[in-house]
């Protein structure tokens, strides 16, 4: 259930029902609570079969771009030549997004499975949990239970009495949100600087360390073993056609109660908002949301009421992105929510692409000028066609990042811009 | 990184139908179709290509988002747009983001004129910038004992870095940093020691790379150029050289698939800046009654028609530094005055080749054309040939600079024929001023054999000449009066006069240069 | 929290994900040359199919013995992954936790990203500069602290997230700033 609250809304079945739960970080109580009978039944399937499951349940990554994780499975090849990998990306470094860190914190054993069941579908013999670097005291829980279960026989060589071998490496990044980017994560994985690269070749073609690869978010494989065990039509009892299962949800800003939250995909944002985390503290109105992390475009308190599945968010003109509702309450400045965000984006641009490197920095100093009220109106035309020029132009999607949030501002919060502006032409 | 097959595909950029090998580039598929699609990191002779200047992105008929041409496969069918409206407001977009923080010192840039950024600002008529921001100000930083590096003007395009981790095979250049803090540097204490470093200079797109020898000199356009062949080694690098008021200014690689691709090294480069130095020989002199006199040309000549010895003991002392035309002249007169033999000095230094392109390697022989001179007889020597009392000597280009004063004293008749008046060059009975090879026209022999045409650069000092201009007149003298005013006859000649040159016409020999005899080259020594 | 580092028994598997940023850190000059610093070295390049994989782990591992990574651990580092010194800073000085410059003994990073921003975050980082009596970024002149904004620690739901070395603290208001401060001072005397 949710951490640290729980709500009766909750579905906290598959990933969170042992948050909160310290015992559950070792593997002989792991095992009392069934643990690692999704990797049982998976060393008994072919691994065509295991990515058929995955695929039937319609699982969608949790990375926040959504797509459906057999299908990327599939686009392994076939027939091994070298190598295979699994990268499990853990570099969770959206603002607002703080899901996988809990389950590194209280189950971590649920990821290893997860992580072994799909280096079995794929073919891999090595997989890379790629954890960001900030994330010290539960790499440590990580790393304790990747030493359990190396120990017991749970990775390694002759998984399990199955005769198939696979190793797991837990590898720390050192603070780059663009590593969250999958060529990005493969570049920085390899002793790199994080850099993103353009597309193709995939990374099924060629990934980390030139080998076919697959990169998965933590939710994302932490959600396999219960569909291996339970096949896909126990999964699809939540969600909707489109989005099926559950989400983890980590709500955060201005809550009375924030924190994660196991939610069926298809509840409604504003009861995420106000039944699960209480509205805003101290009887405060709610401003916006921004809801599936800060690169998603900010909803009204007036548009909350939608559907939260990928497609959803998407009709409302936002995101579902990872889940991480942001909360602005009637005491949050826009403008210099939007220059904390544009602040972000520019510090974490890798500075390859010219629109991204000099771009989102441009954006935050225009912000942050409007903000101390030098700005001008035509500063506004300037953002409004900036908005443009970091859309869709650049090897990957950091620019048009900044560009969500900052056009729904300038389309629904004129008013706030142009009060601080006061009428400058 | 695209490799090209023989299969045939069409497509079309901006309605001009063309043809080209699958695997080719939409950005190189365009050149051959005459449109030149603007690009920053993409360079042709690194092979890495980061996509990342977002420069060259291209409108694909029938797709919404714009694509880095310099990377994408051109397709079967495919039709480019390279001047629609969202690709050129995606140029102009770029653009404007590199001018953010762009000092725009254009007035005090060497690269002014010859900028693809003003180039670029320009053709997208930026006069005006939308910023009110303050520009970020990094300042500048020297990254060789040669190369300044001014952060300010650095777009960014990493092509300097690339071309020393790809081709140089030294990645001793880094991006520091990130995002909009990025710049380039190097390790500390460890400025670039590269002997292809210059090259950094050329790739740069803009002026944030400059040779400090070149630093605030000439502005781009009141410079000439002229394409000629490096001196510095036997390799026969093709070059530009750049000349202000009669100076040599800058030396730049030409490219040559053949010979050196894209670059050169940086001995090249300084070896012939250096060619400023030192006083010339200007005009013909002659020793009447112990005294040398300065003569005018018909008067030097028919002077030495009639007073240069035939027959009898002789030595004959060429450089390697000659053109192949004045070579052969000097064997010509030889003939005439019965010496046989002859021989070059040639001094020697290290190799150092470029990984990435080994045909180009700075060779131990420090001189363009001992396989010319080899073609025309004359061998290389250790030192000096030793003159007794009444010998006949004939020197021709080379420098004397390290002979003793008196050397050639004792000599029955010393021809000298020169650019520098060295100790022991006095010492000749005639002295004819000629042009170095900057001042003339003709060709070098490199070190496999190829045969390739320099230009004139400079104008020659006073009345010096070419040595194959003096020596074909006064072999003319009384014998038809031949007067040879063009390199291409004295090229004709020579080949003429040489096996393996035979039949080898000036035009095919063209800017490009051609290998008459394959890869058997008659090397030197 | 501080967690006994043997460091002669960590497991191949999670040699690349040690915490590097501690406050009892153990200078050395050369890192490989040590029993320990061959043992990181070995373990981590068996985890990798090309040496250049354990550069983080180098890097990181620099700064856990060091405090900062220093031009020389550069240099060996280099040497080891036969990478060239300039390739090592090149990568070094893309992550911005890898301290290129003595930091202090407690590198305090106030998170002040969107949803540290609406919860006070900057206050807190304000309150850490005057209970430091520091500048950002500064080392204090007891060698003790440097406090410096930091972006994201992915800690959203439990503003104002503080990350001081390899450990974190959570809804941390200016108020409470001096209980964490005087919580480290504890926890460094005990060393």
């Amino acid at each position: 259930m949710g951490y640290p609250h729980s709500h009766e809304l909750e579905v906290g079945t598959i990933l969170s029902r042992h948050f909160g739960d310290p015992k559950a970080r070792d593997l002989n109580t792991w095992l009392t609570y069934g643990g690692y009978e999704g990797l049982k039944k998976a060393l008994e399937m072919e691994p065509a079969e295991i990515t058929t499951v995955v695929k039937d349940s319609g699982l969608r990554g949790r990375g926040g771009a959504g797509f459906p994780t057999g299908l990327k499975w599939t686009f392994m090849p076939q027939e091994q030549k070298g190598p295979h990998y699994l990268c499990c990306n853990a570099d969770e470094s959206e603002p607002g997004a703080f899901k996988d860190r809990e389950i590194l914190r209280w189950v971590p054993h649920l990821l290893i499975e997860g992580c072994l069941v799909a280096a079995r579908a794929i073919h891999a013999e090595h997989v890379y949990i790629y954890v960001r670097g900030e994330y010290f005291p539960f790499t440590n829980i990580l790393n304790d239970a990747v030493v359990q279960a190396y120990e017991a026989g749970y990775i390694g060589e002759n998984i399990l009495g199955s005769g198939w071998n696979c190793d797991l490496t837990v590898h720390i990044g050192a603070g780059a949100y663009i590593a969250g980017e999958e060529t990005g994560l493969m570049s920085s994985l390899s002793g790199g600087r994080a850099e993103p690269r353009i597309k193709p070749p995939f990374p099924a073609q060629s990934g980390v360390f030139g080998s076919p690869t697959t990169v998965n978010n933590v939710e994302t494989l932490a959600a396999v073993p219960m569909i291996v065990v339970n096949g896909s039509d126990w999964y699809r009892q939540w969600g909707t056609e489109k989005s099926p299962g559950t989400k983890l949800w980590c709500c955060s800003g201005n809550l009375e109660r924030p924190g994660n939250y196991e939610l069926e995909l298809g509840v409604s944002l504003k009861d995420v908002i106000y039944e699960v985390c209480g509205g805003a503290p101290n009887g405060k109105k709610i401003k916006a949301v921004i809801p599936g992390g800060s690169s998603t475009a900010l909803l009204t308190a007036d548009e909350l009421d939608v559907p939260s599945t990928y497609e959803g968010l998407q009709e409302a003109g936002s995101s579902l992105g990872t889940a991480s509702p942001i909360v602005l309450d009637e005491d949050v400045n826009i403008v210099r929510a939007m220059r904390r965000i544009a602040d972000f984006y520019a510090h974490e641009s890798c500075g390859q692409c010219v629109q991204c490197r000099e771009g989102t920095s441009w954006v935050a100093q225009i912000l942050r000028r409007i903000e101390v009220g030098d700005g001008r109106l035509s500063d506004l035309d300037t953002l409004y066609d900036l908005c443009e020029q970091l859309t869709g132009r650049t090897i990957c999607v950091l620019a048009d990042s900044v560009v969500f949030p900052l056009r729904s501002s300038l389309d629904k919060f004129r008013g706030e811009y142009e009060a601080l502006i006061g009428g400058r032409p | 990184m695209n490799e090209t097959t023989s299969e045939a595909i069409n497509l079309t950029i901006d309605g001009v139908e063309v043809t080209v090998p699958k695997g080719t580039t939409v950005l190189q598929a365009a050149e051959r179709a005459g449109v030149v699609v603007p690009h920053y990191c993409y360079h042709p002779g690194i092979p890495s290509r980061p996509a990342q200047c977002r420069m060259c992105l291209v409108e694909i008929e029938g797709q919404p988002k714009l694509q880095p041409s310099c990377v994408l496969s051109a397709t079967d069918g495919m039709s480019i747009l390279t001047q629609s409206d969202t690709a050129k407001e995606a140029r102009r977009s770029v653009i404007e983001f590199l001018l953010l923080n762009h000092p725009i010192d254009c007035p005090i840039c060497d690269a002014a004129g010859q900028c693809m950024l003003q180039d670029y600002a320009f053709e997208t008529h930026q006069l005006e910038s939308r910023s009110h921001e303050a520009k970020l100000v990094l300042g500048r930083d020297r990254i060789a004992d040669d190369i300044l590096y001014f952060a300010d003007r650095c777009i960014l395009c990493t092509r300097c870095v690339r071309f020393m981790r790809d081709v140089a095979g030294d990645e001793a250049l880094l991006v520091a940093q990130r995002g909009h803090k990025a710049y380039i540097d190097t390790f500390p204490g460890k400025d670039l020691e590269n002997e292809f470093r210059g090259n950094i200079v050329d790739v740069c797109p803009v002026g944030a790379l400059v040779h400090e020898d070149f630093l605030f000199k000439p502005r781009s356009w009141d410079m000439d150029s002229a394409p000629s062949v490096c001196p510095g080694c036997s390799n026969g690098c093709n070059i530009d050289i750049a000349v202000k008021e009669n100076q040599i200014v800058r030396v730049k690689p030409r490219y040559n698939a053949d010979v050196n691709g894209f670059w050169m090294c940086d001995h090249g480069r300084k070896h012939l800046v250096m060619a400023n130095r030192g006083s010339r020989i200007d005009l013909p002199l002659i020793r009447r009654h112990g005294e040398l006199e300065a003569v005018h040309w018909g008067e030097a000549l028919e002077w030495l028609s009639t007073n240069l010895p035939e027959g009898g003991s002789g030595h004959a002392v060429v450089s390697a530094f000659d053109a192949t035309e004045s070579l052969a002249a000097v064997r010509a007169l030889l003939g005439r005055i019965g010496i046989e033999g002859g021989g070059y000095r040639l001094s020697r230094g290290h190799e150092a080749e470029l990984g990435g392109f080994p045909q180009l390697k700075l060779r131990a022989e420090r001189a363009p054309n001992a396989a010319g001179a080899e073609l025309f007889g004359f061998g290389e020597t250790d030192g000096l040939p030793e003159v007794s009392d009444g010998d006949t000597l004939v020197v021709v280009g080379d420098r004397l600079a390290d002979a003793p004063a008196d050397y050639g004293e004792g000599a029955g008749f010393f021809l000298y024929i020169g650019s520098h008046l060295s100790d022991a060059a006095r010492n000749a009975t005639a002295i004819l001023p000629a042009t170095t090879f900057a001042e003339m026209e003709g060709t070098f022999v490199n070190h496999e054999g190829r045969v390739q045409r320099f230009h004139q650069a400079l104008v020659p000092p006073g009345v010096a000449r070419p040595t194959w201009m003096i020596l074909r007149r006064l072999l003319g003298l009384g014998h038809g009066e031949v007067t040879m005013l063009e390199a291409r006859d004295a090229f004709a000649v020579a080949a003429s006069e040489s096996g393996r040159l035979a039949g080898l016409n000036w035009d095919e020999v063209g800017l490009k240069g051609v290998n008459p005899g394959g890869t058997a080259a008659p090397v030197a020594k | 929290m501080e967690r006994a580092r043997d460091v002669k028994k960590v497991h191949p598997a999670v040699v690349s994900a040690q915490a590097f940023q501690v406050a009892d850190h153990r200078p050395v000059e050369r890192l490989f040359e040590d029993a320990e610093g061959k043992d990181r070295r070995d373990k981590a390049l068996s985890r990798y199919p090309e040496k250049k994989g354990a550069l983080l782990p180098m890097l990181a591992y620099a700064q856990e013995r060091n405090g900062w990574i220093s031009a020389n651990n550069m240099e060996e580092i280099a040497l080891t992954l036969d990478l060239t010194p300039a390739y090592v800073r090149s990568v070094a000085t893309f992550y911005t936790m890898y301290a290129k410059r003595p930091v202090g003994k407690y590198w305090i990073q106030v998170c002040t990203c969107i949803s540290c921003h609406v919860n006070r975050g900057e206050e807190v980082f304000e309150a850490f500069l005057e209970h430091t009596g520091t500048r950002a970024g500064e080392v204090s002149d007891d060698g003790k602290w440097t406090v410096i904004e930091a972006e994201c620690l992915g800690a959203c739901g439990f503003a104002t997230a503080v990350q001081v070395n390899d450990q974190y603290f959570e809804n941390v208001t200016p108020e409470t700033v001096p209980e964490v401060l005087a919580q480290l001072e504890k926890g460094g005397s005990e060393e």
